[in-house]
């Protein structure tokens, strides 16, 4: 487990819902501590790409291989945050923080010692007892992604996440969540249709054609850290990442 | 400061106008109900415009309201042991019904097959009002308890089902999704995450079912009982005793009320993030 | 305890002979006649009473205290009173369907009232309607669903209703028939009676849905 080795390895991931081909032949890896972003065009299946890779959704056909093995959600320390809300409506915030130690069964006293640190990493430490009900779009996303933290992940999957949110908090959470990446070393599989996002916050982009979707362009994100959107490399990659989406 | 000062006072004028309002309304609700009383003392007592049997004054109802809790006449008990009997035997039918068809309802609805074989037996017993199940009862198992809690048990379990059922069926896919991520089994999946879902329609299914069966209970009462306010009121019928039927009218609409209030008061405090 | 083909048998044999006065068709008639009597005064007065309530807050403050207080007394608790009043009856029988409808329908009609959108009133008032047209125009109709689902609830309460009335004391209709099958100790008959009560209940709930459906295609409350 040395750093910088294969943590995911995908080989022909082919999906497709009835007659319709969504997913063909998909093919990378990622190499642990990686923060990837996967970019394409709108419905181009990003969102199937992530459900197929989980086995949430059966496949025609391919692997999934975590650390050399078949994906297998139970063994394998894997988070996902979903496009849609999930926090649960009826657990308080530092209950829903825990939802993840707790489906894995760890001891009471690891899981409050977990959702503690984390807690104050997001923010919500005054909040712990508050529903979500009572909470407000950003604090929910903020659970979200403690709940996703507290377990510690070797992958974290990443589904437009920050889709709904106001540009302001866009940029707040995306600092903390390299923040946290940049604390924990945890692998990042990060899903969005916003360039100026993904060229932010990703060390790898791999770019997607429309349906039925293959890998168009595989690159590396060397930019510095931290990243100005203003500077002129900044800006030439995200132009070049444009242009191979506008043309598929 | 001053501009604290103003705007603290425009709220508390506001708050008063409104705690004005409610009173007023409040007023007008209870000069309503002594109007009421009134009218319906005037014309019996002092009017005597129907016979008493038919139509006793509220100070008749009253006195003999009083005179039930310790007198046994016209039918053999006391008000307090008709209570007791009565919520006795609607409690014991009702958390049958609640204890077996609620786990019912969630199995149902999370295991397909067992889906498949209880649907169709249940939804021929469904429709069926469980006022029905009377006669059937009274003839199987005859007269006394056991009668009438089978006909509150099918009068409570059927809501418990249905409503545990709708409930589990409405699970959030996201929810189950998060669940399996993180690697949950089918057993986590349904204790962490489909019951928990579910406790607000499986709480409405023990509301509702707690009103039928009170209704049931009643209903049994009436047609075949020796005690409980069913029968209470029915023997007060046949001597002519309109009062005591009033009193166990009332009696029953009360306790109705307590049930209703003892269970909102359960789910404010076991069912949690609801608005 | 008649097994299941006895039963069935017993069924036809009631749809073509008479059983007591009349056949099956002629004791479900005379059932659903008492229902749909003592469901449309039920009816037409919960509403209008539910309206009024959730409209205006007076008539709300006057009528909800005894309305509190009679609610929730269930229709069969009434049948002794009835009896004394009107006797064993028709009239007797339609005042317990009267009850056993009338209190869903004046809430869920109130509830109805309450919950429209004050922003739709609002939208109205700016727009210049006078408070009949906005009665008329906005709240009504938002409120239909609520009615109406308050309707569904009280249907089902009156066909319970019915029978209680019917088994206490009647010559015909489906209550009679069980309570005379449990007279003779006859579960045969009892049974014949209770599964043409489950299927007219049936039938008066799905056309209360398709109903529904029809008229408020617009209001999508998924079962």
């Amino acid at each position: 487990m040395t750093p910088g080795d294969n943590i995911v390895e995908v080989r022909n991931l082919t999906k497709s819902f009835g007659d319709l081909l969504v997913l063909n032949d998909i093919s990378f890896d990622v190499k642990r501590g990686d923060f990837l972003c996967i970019v394409g065009p709108t419905g181009c299946g990003k969102t199937t790409f992530l459900n197929s890779l989980t086995k949430l959704y059966d496949i025609d056909r391919g692997e999934m291989l975590v650390n050399g093995e078949s994906i297998n959600l139970k063994k394998h320390n894997v988070a996902y945050i979903f496009q849609e809300y999930s926090t649960m409506q009826w657990l308080d915030v530092e209950q829903n923080i825990g939802f993840g130690l707790k489906i894995k069964k760890r001891p009471k006293e690891e899981i409050q010692e977990k959702v503690d640190k984390v807690i104050k990493l997001v923010g919500l430490e005054k909040y712990r007892h508050y529903y979500p009900n009572q909470l407000s779009v950003s604090m929910l996303q903020r659970v979200v992604i403690a709940r996703a933290f507290a377990t510690e992940p070797a992958l974290l999957l990443m589904d437009e996440p920050y889709g709904h949110l106001d540009l302001q908090l866009k940029y707040k959470l995306e600092d903390e969540l390299i923040n946290l990446w940049e604390k924990t070393g945890t692998t990042v599989i990060f899903i969005t249709h916003n360039i100026e996002e993904a060229v932010y916050l990703s060390n790898r982009i791999i770019v997607l054609t429309n349906k039925p979707t293959t890998i168009k362009r595989e690159m590396l994100n060397g930019l510095p850290r931290p990243r100005d959107i203003a500077s002129p490399d900044f800006i030439a990659l995200r132009d070049q990442v444009t242009e191979l989406i506008k043309w598929w | 400061m001053a501009k604290k000062n103003a705007r603290d006072s425009r709220i508390w004028l506001s708050i008063q106008k409104e705690k004005k309002e409610k009173r007023k309304y409040v007023l007008i609700s209870c000069a309503s109900l002594l109007t009421f009383l009134l009218i319906w003392e005037l014309c019996t007592d002092i009017l005597k415009l129907a016979p008493s049997y038919a139509m006793p004054s509220p100070l008749k109802v009253f006195r003999s309201f009083v005179a039930k809790l310790y007198q046994t006449a016209p039918d053999g008990s006391t008000l307090p042991v008709h209570i007791g009997v009565s919520v006795y035997t609607a409690l014991l039918g009702f958390l049958m019904g609640a204890v077996i068809g609620s786990p019912l309802g969630i199995l149902m609805a999370w295991f397909k097959t067992l889906d498949r074989i209880v649907k169709p037996v249940f939804d021929v017993l469904r429709p069926i009002p469980p006022i029905a199940w009377i006669p059937i009862m009274l003839v199987v198992l005859g007269i006394g308890t056991a009668s009438k809690v089978a006909v509150i048990f099918m009068a409570s379990f059927v809501p418990c089902v249905i409503n545990a059922y709708s409930g589990i069926k409405q699970t959030n896919e996201v929810h189950i999704w998060v669940g399996k991520t993180f690697g949950a089994s089918r057993s986590q999946l349904l204790f962490r995450v489909a019951i928990p879902t579910a406790m607000p329609m499986i709480f409405t299914g023990i509301k509702v079912s707690l009103g039928a069966s009170w209704m049931a209970l009643v209903a049994a009462e009436l047609l075949a009982s020796s005690s409980g306010l069913g029968y209470m009121i029915q023997i007060a019928r046949s001597v002519g005793r309109a009062d005591i039927i009033i009193v166990g009218m009332l009696m029953i609409g009360v306790i109705s009320m307590l049930f209703s209030a003892a269970l909102e008061y359960l789910e404010r405090r076991f069912v949690k993030g609801v608005k | 305890m008649a097994g299941p083909e006895e039963v069935f048998a017993l069924i036809c044999k009631y749809f073509i002979e008479p059983v007591g006065r009349t056949t099956l068709f002629g004791h479900i008639g005379a059932s659903l006649g008492r229902v749909l009597i003592g469901y449309s005064i039920a009816s037409l007065a919960g509403v209008t009473l539910g309206l009024a309530m959730g409209y205006s807050k007076t008539v709300r403050a006057i009528a909800a205290p005894l309305f509190n207080i009679v609610r929730p007394i269930p229709a069969v608790a009434w049948i002794p009173m009835t009896i004394l009043w009107l006797g064993i009856g028709e009239a007797a029988k339609i005042f317990i369907i009267f009850i056993g409808g009338f209190a869903n329908t004046v809430i869920n009609s109130m509830s109805g009232v309450r919950t429209v959108d004050p922003v739709l009133i609002g939208a109205a008032q700016l727009l210049g309607a006078s408070k009949w047209q906005t009665f008329r125009r906005v709240i009504l109709p938002s409120s239909f669903p609520y009615v109406f689902a308050g309707l569904q609830i009280s249907l089902s309460g009156s066909w319970m209703s019915v029978l209680a009335a019917e088994m206490v004391s009647s010559h015909e209709g489906v209550g009679w028939l069980i309570i005379t099958g449990m007279n003779n100790a006859n579960t045969a008959q009892i049974m014949a009676g209770m599964i043409p009560i489950g299927v007219v209940g049936f039938i008066l709930v799905s056309l209360m849905r398709w109903i529904e459906k029809k008229l408020c295609a617009w209001n999508d409350r998924s079962r």
